[in-house]
């Protein structure tokens, strides 16, 4: 379960971005560092994050780090559900 | 054409002549009938598109409530962004000749958030959130300054147009066209100041910019304007308004010929100080 939600967010990241395919993207792999994604996109990200758990996410309580990369957006939004 | 100083000296004496109240000139009417035009229909989201053609004039009706709820979200939130960066930069050095009617900048946006932020939350118990969340980089002599006073001139020609439209709709409640009529009267001045600070920067920093930074400069004001245009389409807006499949409608609506065509229109408008300074140019329109 948890390697198909990284992999629908592998999919939906190489989608918006021009600078990766799905195949370069690791769960490592810098977003933002490495411009992969602009700090703009996170509005569609966090769009997509409440579409797939179906719940709101509360922007306020956002600390820094959240977006890294893959592994660290599951760990922070998806993690609770697949305990 | 006047120099900075003057133009300051101008805005400065308008804005004192022309001073408004609103913690006493609005009557806010305790509730407000639902089913009435809160918004143009020609404004809202999913205008052109067979979405809406599908929706029956009640439904329309009660979408425009909460789409006039997000546009007052979409001011609330672009607004406190403005406060925050004007009170920065009073009383710096290089904002020394600008500093007084920074003064008067801050203390209008306060009042229009003021009345942005009554009418959300007394007749929709809320203010739509927003779901930026920005990533702190390092920028290029200028870049920061350049860019700040540039978004808040996107933002403003943005929703001045929804303003315009609004303040003279008869069709929709007196107390609606009168918070868009306050604040296009006053945004008209920010307007006047935002386009010649931009202008001003570009030309003050612009030459010491290699193009890599002028490429990255064009590119983060093209995705904010176009960020800015998505929050427009607002899947709780859509959830409020009992639409179903509120995220795919965003995707398809977003995805809408029409809808593209009206965000184009719009952006070239807003854009256009950008066009004359020569930032963006033709070649790089989309």
């Amino acid at each position: 379960m948890s390697i198909d939600t990284r992999e629908t967010l592998r999919q939906w990241i190489a989608g918006v971005s021009d600078k990766t395919t799905p195949e370069n993207l690791a769960d490592d792999t810098p977003l933002f560092r490495d411009g992969i994604l602009k700090s703009i996109q996170i509005s569609d990200l966090i769009l997509y994050i409440e579409e797939l758990t179906g719940r709101s996410v509360d922007v306020e309580q956002i600390k820094p780090g959240v977006f890294r990369n893959i592994d660290t957006i599951y760990h922070n939004f998806f993690a609770h559900d697949h305990a | 054409m006047a120099t900075l100083s003057e133009l300051t000296t101008r805005l400065c004496r308008i804005s004192q002549e022309h001073f408004i109240d609103p913690f006493s000139r609005l009557e806010w009417p305790e509730s407000l009938d639902r089913d009435q035009w809160f918004m143009s229909p020609e404004l809202i989201s999913l205008h052109g598109t067979r979405q809406f053609d599908a929706l029956d004039e009640e439904q329309r009706r009660n979408l425009s409530f909460f789409e006039l709820i997000n546009f007052f979200s979409i001011n609330i939130h672009g607004e406190r962004m403005l406060i925050e960066g004007l009170a920065k930069r009073l009383y710096r050095k290089n904002t020394e000749i600008v500093s007084p009617y920074l003064h008067h900048f801050l203390d209008e946006e306060n009042k229009h958030m003021f009345y942005f932020g009554r009418f959300c939350n007394q007749y929709a118990g809320k203010v739509y959130e927003e779901k930026k969340f920005s990533i702190e980089r390092e920028y290029a002599d200028g870049e920061e300054e350049f860019l700040f006073f540039a978004r808040v001139m996107l933002f403003e020609e943005l929703v001045d147009v929804y303003n315009r439209r609004m303040a003279k709709d008869q069709q929709l409640v007196p107390i609606v066209r009168e918070i868009n009529w306050l604040h296009h009267f006053e945004e008209a001045r920010h307007l006047v100041f935002g386009r010649r600070i931009v202008e001003e920067l570009f030309e003050a920093h612009a030459s010491g910019w290699a193009s890599e930074v002028r490429d990255r400069i064009r590119d983060e004001l093209s995705h904010f304007l176009d960020g800015t245009w998505k929050e427009f389409f607002n899947p709780e807006v859509y959830k409020d308004a009992g639409l179903p499949d509120a995220y795919g409608l965003r995707r398809d609506l977003l995805a809408d010929e029409s809808v593209e065509a009206r965000r184009k229109t719009l952006s070239e408008r807003c854009a256009r100080t950008l066009y004359k300074v020569g930032l963006l140019t033709q070649e790089s329109r989309q």
